[in-house]
């Protein structure tokens, strides 16, 4: 399932880390990259020298993947959501950038409207799981993913990757407000075990380890919570279709995004 | 044993002990007591005045939304449940509960008050100050302590009886704080309500008790020494106890619906025999003011001039109907089992008010028709002692001895009923919303009542019962926003399921 994957790169990338992402995603079964440039309409680097990118393919292609680079012009977010679909990619993948020595859990604003517009799922690397040293692997049996669900729509599309993640222990939360009455409170609470335990049973298969919980409280406080709690390396959320007032892609998964350590791998 | 009872009546040994602490101090040490509550009464006005404002028209838009939206179908009550009492009686008792002495203690008064008294910014005595007076005569008593009403009452009535809950104000607080409100936390908040409506309940019957003495003293002579209006508060506090103890509700009931029966043929009286149609005029232009006026005058608090005059009144007023709104929103929940949430809020925010507005247009506009149009001066009579303008008013009228009895019999009924009920409330509310009552307990919120209600009077008198209603209510107030949430967090997720 995550076979192909479009990797966003601008004009000084370092090919040092590129190298090790190119390690995490075939960790994760990628066996081809497409790396995708855009060009703004007014940009200084336009119609400069482009060489870099193949430098980055080279590094690409010597981990054995498979690399094709393609340019794009245009409003970056929504260039980079087409090509997403017009290459047939699994998913886009993006890194947060750097700031000063900090490394930041703070979302761009290309990022964010990434996130917001594209039709394939998402997967923000931020601090967790750490970039392997030079010479180092990462492997599926040390992933640890927090899959957090209302059991919504949009919190259903995500199990088939789920299930492709794989991975040492994948851990189910249900955050949700309390009910108003303690009767309604234990209904809730049963008819919400009974459909975590189904769940946990169809995920036993892919994971060295299922287990399930449910909290109340405020959902995204919660997840955030959670997911340092375990040491969460992915957190795999269902992107909602935002309420008219709420954040473009929904309030819960906005804030989940912006302020995790853990890296977000968002369903649409 | 002794730490089960002890965590069992928890709120009423904590609640108890903070009323008896004041007691002592207010009478052993009442400088201190006056020291206190007017640093705390200050402190709450020089810096939260402007809350009481914005917090009474939220709960007005809040009320009216809550009415108006897809939750007004939600029965309070299972669904297959019938109103309990008839519509005119519901009414009835809706009003004698919200308003009752405060009504007749201010109908004449309050908009003579704000004639003789306006803020700096109107000429006393001017045509511009008797519109200014009944606008805001009828913003006071409108739609706003109602609205107030609507959501203490709205809450415990959806939570009780749609829920399964017992009625305290601790079980609306299920949604943020879960199995703790059986805890410290929710017990709190009980003690919260029982100290509001203590403070809220004893201004009333100070006001009653000053001027049931005024009537006498006017009527026949009797002295006007505050040993009086003790003596007044015992007496009457022996009668309501009796009622109380002796469970006469359905004789409370009954003297209720008298007593709204005797006030309406009295309005009526006054209106055939004053100028009926200078009465329906300021009926008329009043109302019309007051809609067009309604934002403004919510959020008015006059910073440039005036301020002193909002603050006096205006948030005076807010912090009596929030420190009333406990015993009343238990009351007004209890009577009200059966209705929908539509039904509920706009005949609690529209019957009442409008009785309120005809009851000052006829009250307060006869005493100044007499001002403006005969020349008779009546503000200067309120201005020396509040409690005394009705019965000054009444001598322009004729039978002007039996009237002014008339009142003072109906204050002596108002004060023992809503004495009765304050008690059976607080006794209800610390014994975990049961409405069956220890004897004790009956026997100690009612003498508690009657010496909060003297102590405020010997250390202050009037203004110390203001002061009292506008600290106590400060608390519940934060109360009543919470509560707004968690009945909206209720009804959202009851709708919600249904529509699943």
């Amino acid at each position: 399932m995550f076979e192909k994957t479009l990797i966003p790169v601008s004009y000084g990338e370092r090919p040092e880390e590129l190298r090790k992402i190119g390690k995490i995603l075939m960790s994760l079964g990628s066996k081809s990259i497409c790396l995708y440039h855009v060009i703004e309409a007014g940009s200084l680097f336009r119609g400069s020298d482009i060489s870099w990118l193949t430098i980055l393919q080279e590094i690409l292609k010597e981990l054995g993947l498979e690399v094709e680079v393609r340019l794009g012009s245009d409003h970056i977010a929504s260039a980079i959501a087409e090509a997403a679909l017009q290459e047939g990619v699994d998913e886009i993948y993006m890194r947060t950038k750097r700031h000063w020595h900090l490394r930041t859990v703070l979302l761009g604003s290309v990022s964010r409207d990434i996130l917001r517009l594209s039709d394939v799922p998402v997967l923000v690397h931020k601090v967790r799981p750490k970039l392997p040293d030079v010479g180092g692997v990462i492997t599926r049996d040390d992933l640890i993913i927090l899959y957090a669900t209302d059991f919504a729509e949009a919190s259903v599309r995500p199990i088939p990757y789920l299930m492709d993640f794989k991975g040492a222990w994948c851990h189910i939360l249900h955050v949700r407000g309390r009910m108003a009455d303690p009767f309604a409170e234990e209904i809730e609470k049963r008819r919400l075990q009974e459909k975590l335990m189904a769940l946990e049973v169809e995920l036993r298969p892919y994971y060295g380890r299922v287990t399930s919980e449910q909290k109340i409280g405020d959902p995204a406080s919660g997840v955030l919570h959670v997911s340092d709690q375990i040491s969460a390396d992915i957190i795999v959320l269902g992107r909602k279709k935002p309420a008219f007032f709420s954040a473009p892609m929904g309030e819960t998964a906005e804030r989940i995004v912006t302020s995790s350590r853990a890296s977000i791998f968002l369903v649409p | 044993m002794w730490n089960e009872y002890l965590k069992r009546e928890s709120v009423f040994l904590l609640s108890a002990g903070v009323i008896l602490f004041f007691i002592a101090l207010g009478i052993f040490n009442p400088a201190l007591l006056e020291l206190v509550s007017s640093t705390i009464h200050a402190g709450i006005l020089d810096y939260f005045s402007w809350l009481y404002l914005i917090s009474a028209f939220f709960f007005l838009l809040f009320s009216v939304s809550i009415a108006l939206s897809r939750f007004g179908t939600i029965k309070l009550g299972y669904d297959a449940e019938r109103p309990q009492y008839s519509f005119f009686g519901w009414v009835a008792m809706l009003f004698a509960a919200g308003m009752g002495i405060g009504l007749i203690f201010w109908g004449v008064s309050e908009p003579l008050l704000h004639f003789l008294q306006p803020p700096p910014f109107l000429e006393p005595y001017s045509p511009e100050a008797a519109a200014f007076a009944m606008r805001y005569a009828f913003f006071h008593w409108g739609i706003h302590p109602w609205a107030i009403y609507t959501i203490v009452s709205l809450s415990i009535a959806y939570f009780s009886f749609r829920r399964g809950m017992p009625a305290l104000i601790s079980s609306c607080f299920y949604p943020v704080l879960g199995d703790r409100i059986y805890g410290m936390a929710g017990k709190l908040v009980d003690v919260l309500a029982v100290f509001a409506t203590v403070f809220g309940t004893a201004t009333s019957l100070g006001f009653g008790a000053l001027q049931i003495h005024a009537g006498f003293t006017h009527l026949y002579g009797l002295s006007s020494a505050i040993s009086v209006t003790i003596g007044i508060i015992v007496i009457a506090t022996v009668l309501f106890m009796a009622s109380a103890i002796l469970g006469v509700e359905k004789g409370v009931q009954l003297l209720s619906k008298i007593n709204i029966i005797i006030a309406t043929v009295l309005l009526l009286f006054i209106l055939m025999l004053g100028s009926t149609p200078y009465i329906l005029n300021i009926f008329t232009s009043t109302f019309g003011g007051y809609i067009n006026n309604l934002i403004d005058l919510s959020f008015q608090s006059y910073p440039f001039a005036g301020y002193e005059w909002s603050r006096d009144w205006t948030v005076f007023y807010w912090a009596w109907w929030i420190s009333w709104s406990p015993f009343v929103g238990l009351f007004i929940a209890r009577i009200s089992r059966g209705r929908t949430i539509r039904e509920f809020v706009l005949t609690v925010l529209s019957v009442p008010t409008l009785f309120t507005f005809i009851w000052f247009s006829v009250f307060g506009g006869s005493a100044l028709y007499l001002e403006l149009e005969k020349g008779v001066d009546l503000a200067s009579v309120a201005g020396e002692d509040v409690s005394l303008a009705l019965f000054a008013f009444f001598e322009h009228y004729p039978l002007s001895g039996l009237l002014s009895l008339i009142v003072i019999l109906l204050l002596i009924v108002f004060f023992v009923t809503s004495a009765d009920s304050a008690t059976v409330v607080l006794g209800s509310l610390t014994s975990g919303g049961s409405m069956i009552v220890p004897m004790y307990k009956k026997v100690i919120w009612g003498l508690s009542l009657s010496t909060v209600a003297i102590v405020l009077l010997l250390t202050g008198g009037l203004d110390a019962l203001q002061m009292m209603a506008i600290t106590a209510a400060f608390p519940f107030m934060i109360v009543m926003v919470i509560l707004c949430y968690t009945l909206w967090i209720g009804l959202s997720q009851e709708k919600d399921r249904m529509e699943e």
